[in-house]
């Protein structure tokens, strides 16, 4: 480990107010970046957990290492881990579409508060390397993530007349290897109905062209996407 | 190599890195599927979790060194696994919220939960230094969601018991239904009605799970057929 933090790692004022001044730095620095991109938990946010991670920390060391009683120095920050989780998890939105919004600012949350452990302890080390790959993550693959997203699963509405047409649609969509996943039919009047259809496959199902196939289709009136937001 | 193993800067750094890439390659398929927990959530719960191992070995090596004095006075009241026990705990929360009941007794998110769980703990093997096991367990993740999943998958689309969902006219309907589906030679073995009368939403429904007969094809060709009968309005296979 590093020497010139050596004189900072017994519980002392000095100590304490470097640790909380440590956290507070690192805490507003990943908590400044999810502000900038406007997430919920922001700057206050991440401050609030890192320096309340790192005072759990400091207490616990200093029972054993100041005030000479027998403990466990790690137990009251040990129990910071589990108790994030709760708080995560309350983070963690559910959207009328039935998906979840909100788990990356969660396990930002706990890694942060982890960070403020480590801090607490005078492991600056650790705390400061961790605390950067926070930030690495946050900035360098926020992007990634968001492009190598391919919708793998596609709704598509038809309108047609005669039932004959699921033959067609069956031998269709075995040829192009894609798959019908969930299948809703519904009554239409004049005899007509609409199918949403559900489908797994490969990239083809994210161009245009895909539902072009589905109009030469005899027997299929229309054919359209369901889903707004697309690949 | 010993370098690696012992506690020093140099290997808190490569371990650090190592659950954080571990977590990314965790990650990265869930990321192109487009799920709640992609590859940073992933990234950040592996390193975080490295991290509470690599806290519990500070604290160790200062009470050999720094904080040795004390522990001999007061005798090393002192578990080194502690932190990293928490993160147990503390991720299973976490994955708990991300589990969502959708109607027709669906259950979602449950691969996400257990996802993170997974990288969660090979973050902690990471920091204790495990390295040969973190390559063994990534390969085994890797190939049960890659190659197992998809396989799962597809051994469910051909398996003759399937669930489907049905709305109706009437609730007098539902009979007609069975008859047709038994006509057909499927067996039934369960039918859970959801909603006897309609509201101004939707139609009655219930929950039929059923086996094809032998010569039967597909999962669509039953629910295209069964979707042919006038009461029947409309017709969805429930997937787990």
């Amino acid at each position: 480990m590093l020497h010139i933090f050596d004189t900072l790692r017994d519980v002392s004022t000095a100590s304490i107010v470097f640790r909380l001044v440590l956290s507070w730095i690192l805490g507003a620095m990943i908590g400044l970046e999810r502000s900038y991109k406007n997430r919920p938990a922001g700057l206050r946010t991440h401050v609030l957990v890192a320096l309340a991670a790192t005072l759990a920390s400091i207490t616990g060391h200093y029972l054993y290492l100041g005030m000479k009683v027998t403990s466990d120095l790690t137990r009251i920050g040990a129990q910071v881990i589990a108790g994030m989780g709760f708080i995560g998890a309350g983070t963690i939105i559910k959207t009328k579409q039935n998906t979840i919004k909100g788990l990356t600012t969660a396990a930002g949350l706990w890694a942060t508060g982890v960070v403020g452990l480590a801090i607490g302890s005078g492991f600056y080390e650790g705390g400061i390397i961790a605390a950067a790959l926070i930030l690495f993550i946050e900035t360098g693959f926020s992007g990634l993530a968001a492009r190598i997203t391919v919708a793998p699963e596609i709704s598509v509405r038809i309108v047609y007349e005669d039932k004959a047409v699921f033959d067609n649609l069956i031998r269709m969509t075995k040829d192009l290897d894609v798959t019908i996943v969930n299948l809703q039919i519904t009554h239409l009047p004049d005899n007509k109905c609409a199918a949403i259809l559900r489908l797994r496959g490969n990239s083809i199902i994210n161009n245009e062209e895909f539902l072009d196939l589905f109009r030469d289709v005899d027997g299929i009136l229309s054919a359209e996407y369901m889903d707004t937001k697309r690949g | 190599m010993e370098l690696f193993h012992e506690f020093n800067i140099l290997s808190v750094f490569v371990r650090l890195v190592l659950a954080m890439t571990a977590g990314g390659i965790l990650g990265y398929g869930r990321s192109k599927k487009n799920r709640a927990a992609g590859l940073r959530t992933y990234m950040l719960i592996s390193m975080a979790a490295c991290l509470t191992v690599l806290l519990g070995c500070y604290d160790f090596e200062m009470l050999k060194t720094g904080w040795a004095e004390i522990a001999a006075e007061l005798g090393m009241k002192f578990d080194a696994s502690r932190y990293a026990s928490q993160v147990i705990t503390g991720i299973g929360f976490l994955g708990a919220g991300t589990i969502l009941s959708a109607e027709h007794q669906q259950v979602s998110g449950l691969t996400t939960a257990i996802g993170l769980f997974a990288s969660a703990i090979t973050g902690l093997a990471a920091g204790m230094g495990l390295y040969t096991t973190v390559l063994v367990v990534l390969l085994l993740l890797i190939f049960s969601i890659e190659v197992m999943y998809p396989v799962e998958k597809r051994l469910k689309r051909r398996m003759r018991q399937f669930t489907v969902y049905v709305e109706y006219e009437n609730p007098r309907n539902l009979a007609e239904i069975i008859d047709f589906v038994k006509e057909k030679n499927a067996t039934i073995f369960d039918v859970d009605i959801e909603r006897t009368k309609k509201d101004d939403e939707h139609w009655p429904g219930a929950i039929i799970v059923l086996r094809l007969a032998k010569e039967s094809t597909s999962h669509s060709e039953m629910m295209t057929s069964i979707a042919e009968l006038s009461c029947v309005h409309a017709v969805k296979e429930l997937v787990s």
